[in-house]
């Protein structure tokens, strides 16, 4: 039929088709055109922020302005609820006093589940861990960013289990002879070192744009190494919330010996209602080889240990690996030029599968989403949220430059567990000031969980955050949800290594709606 | 040269003829004006050859001329040719994303079909030959077929054989390096050709 481009070139000729353009059509939107033209000069700011309607353009676009002031009655009103919030603060302080780091331990050990995402920097890359901490019994659970699942008893079994997803292999040794490392890495030991500081001082911060009280503590270490170099003091700064009491933040630096930090650690904790029975309950397989490693030891057949049975599978609290489904690979080999600061290194595999509590999905998945650009300049907004991941024209959507968000609704109240954003990964560049939000406020003026931000200079106004910048993969880029609940999403970005356009691929946001979780 | 490929100099030396109107067209509405009066025929039939459908054509053709409007003040590019790539991006992006809209799609792609249908009755269909096939192949068929295409694939097939660009600038419209646009559509004819043989029958 057609060999080549000439031969289809010839087969095109012969074909009629009637594509001459409308003049009414053509004369209309000419007009349209120019009045949209003329009316975005209008709303722009000049040099000094005037529009050239004389308006004063807010200071950052993507906050719209803070309209209540403008009436003398709300002031009012703002004020009283002012002077009865302070009322309250003071007789907070003068009846209760402030609250210190052991009242702090007391009432974060009283929560029935401590649950914490841990991002550990090193070395240009960042681990995330997820850990459970059930305080009355004594036991701790973590799943590692390889999958490899860690079970801590510090109760009478004293004894440390570790599967490895690799040889499929659960290897139980026990705690006493597991190693320095495990146990400074566990909040257990590290609330034994607050028990010491109990002098220590509190001080009023902010932290995720809320009031926190915070303690500096610092302890001296040894016997501990990171990549061979001698650990030689740990320093942590732990954040309370005043009315909890709870901790909500660590950040743990652990120091060498020159006082350079080795590894730095982000703790952010959640209480949840119910956490793991086992390592099972954490994608461990029932059918995992068993190595116990205790019955290595020299001891009267007392001391032998018993047998760890596999244990029946618990009723309301397992996770399992999230399907999360990859478009296409857009570029392979060695990444085009993306250089920014603070930029993480390329993981160099796969990512390892997402655990979840069983029932999670994509909650994301058609629903509405919203933007500071309600007009893209390519695209429609639904592409973010229709399923369709592929960095392929029609794909995705380009939103104007500079600082812009989109937010989605999810149209129910939802437990996240992760967010996982696609901007564009046709090229690998780096989006700015990337910044994830949850909240139950469609503005995002209160209660606001931040789940990931590495606007490290606070340029967007949100706060200075402290994750990397990434380059775009097909993988798209998986953001713990930290236990974060909340109806909506509100994802930020401010160009990218290429240009300053802002671009969605698909967003999805793995969770389940809280109706669920209560039903259960 | 091959047949129908466009004069990449004289092209260029065309191009560069209103690389003061992109810039004035910036801040002024007259330019923007005049820039329009160049490219509204190009852009509408760029869609019509894309969507087939009058009205849908006319529909993104606004929408694309709207975007333009709204965002030409931040239009980084001086010259004609950037403005050029960047307006066919913003009409290959915004019929693909019109023709990716499910129901939209399939009520085209059943206009296609009835239109096939109701044509072939006309068909010979004892004639087998090479000549019969070429002589059934209507647009309806063509369009019909380059659908089952992927959308950038058909973008690249509409800009090189509608628009006779050539493959550097197919390449900043769909960005992309030349060299993988040309075995992108060297690889895009060759499926083209398949569907067609499944459609028609017979031999290619």
């Amino acid at each position: 039929m057609f060999e080549n481009e000439h031969d289809f070139r010839k087969l095109m000729d012969g074909l009629k088709l009637d594509d001459q353009p409308n003049p009414t059509h053509r004369e209309r939107l000419r007009g349209q055109m120019l009045q949209a033209f003329e009316q975005a000069g209008r709303q722009r700011p000049d040099d000094r922020g005037q529009t050239t309607e004389g308006r004063r353009k807010p200071a950052r676009p993507i906050r719209p302005p803070f309209s209540v002031f403008r009436l003398r009655a709300s002031w009012l009103a703002v004020a009283a609820v002012v002077l009865i919030a302070a009322g309250i603060g003071i007789w907070g302080l003068v009846g209760r006093g402030p609250v210190t780091l052991h009242q702090v331990r007391l009432a974060t050990q009283k929560a029935p589940w401590l649950y914490a995402v841990i991002k550990r920097y090193q070395g240009g890359e960042v681990r995330t861990e997820r850990h459970w901490y059930d305080f009355a019994a004594q036991k701790a659970y973590a799943v590692l960013d390889d999958d490899a699942v860690v079970g801590w008893d510090y109760g009478a079994d004293s004894k440390k289990l570790l599967y490895n997803p690799r040889v499929k292999a659960l290897l139980i040794s026990d705690l006493s002879v597991a190693g320095a490392g495990d146990s400074t890495e566990n909040l257990l030991s590290v609330f034994a070192v607050f028990a010491a500081q109990d002098d220590v001082r509190g001080l009023t911060s902010q932290y995720d744009g809320k009031t926190v009280r915070s303690f500096e503590i610092e302890k001296a270490e040894s016997g501990l190494s990171i990549d061979g170099k001698a650990v030689n003091r740990l320093r942590a700064t732990v954040m309370a919330d005043p009315r909890t009491r709870r901790i909500v933040a660590v950040g743990i630096e652990y120091q060498g010996s020159d006082g350079s930090v080795l590894v730095r650690e982000g703790w952010a904790m959640s209480y949840p209602p119910s956490g793991p029975a086992s390592v099972y309950d954490l994608g461990v397989p029932a059918a995992a080889a068993r190595i116990d490693g205790r019955r290595q030891r020299i001891g009267t057949p007392s001391d032998e240990p018993t047998p760890i049975p596999t244990p029946a599978p618990a009723g309301g609290f397992r996770l399992a690996p999230v399907e999360i489904r990859l478009p296409k690979p857009m570029f392979a080999g060695t990444p085009q030029d993306a250089r920014m600061p603070n930029l993480e290194r390329p993981r160099g595999g796969p990512r390892p599968p997402f655990l979840a509590p069983v029932g999670t999905t994509n909650v994301a998945l058609g629903k509405p989403v919203s933007s500071s650009d309600p007009e893209p300049v390519i695209g429609s907004l639904e592409a973010i949220t229709d399923g369709d991941k592929e960095a392929a024209e029609g794909s995705f959507v380009e939103l104007s430059p500079g600082p812009q968000f989109v937010t989605i609704d999810l149209q129910e109240r939802c437990e996240i567990d992760a967010v996982v954003v696609w901007h564009y990964h046709r090229w690998p560049r780096a989006y700015v000031d990337v910044v994830v939000q949850v909240s139950d406020d469609p503005a995002f003026k209160t209660a606001v969980k931040t789940i990931f931000n590495n606007d490290t200079d606070s340029s967007l106004g949100l706060g200075a955050g402290r994750d990397l910048s990434y380059v775009e993969t097909y993988e798209g880029k998986l953001m713990e949800g930290k236990g974060a609940q909340g109806r909506y999403i509100r994802l930020f970005s401010n160009g990218n290594t290429r240009d300053d356009l802002n671009h969605y691929i698909e967003v999805e946001v793995y969770g389940r709606p809280l109706r669920l979780i209560q039903d259960n | 040269m091959a047949y129908g490929d466009p004069d990449p100099s004289r092209e260029a030396s065309r191009l560069g003829a209103h690389d003061d109107l992109v810039v004035l067209a910036k801040t002024q509405a007259g330019a923007l004006g005049q820039l329009y009066e160049l490219y509204y025929d190009r852009i509408f039939r760029f869609c019509i050859h894309r969507l087939f459908n009058r009205t849908t054509a006319e529909d993104v053709t606004s929408s694309v001329f709207l975007t333009v409007a709204r965002t030409m003040r931040d239009f980084k590019g001086r010259t004609e040719q950037d403005f050029r790539s960047w307006i066919y991006t913003i009409a290959a992006n915004q019929a693909n994303a019109h023709i990716r809209k499910t129901v939209r799609r399939k009520r085209l792609m059943n206009n296609v079909q009835g239109r096939r249908w109701a044509g072939e009755e006309d068909f010979d269909s004892a004639t087998g030959s090479a000549a019969a096939q070429w002589s059934r192949l209507d647009w309806p068929t063509l369009y019909a077929a380059i659908q089952e295409l992927k959308p950038e694939h058909q973008t690249i097939l509409t800009l090189r054989f509608f628009e006779n660009m050539d493959y550097d600038e197919i390449g900043r419209v769909v960005d992309a390096r030349p060299a993988t646009v040309r075995v992108t559509l060297h690889r895009t004819l060759r499926r083209l050709q398949e569907v067609l043989q499944g459609d028609l029958g017979g031999e290619a």
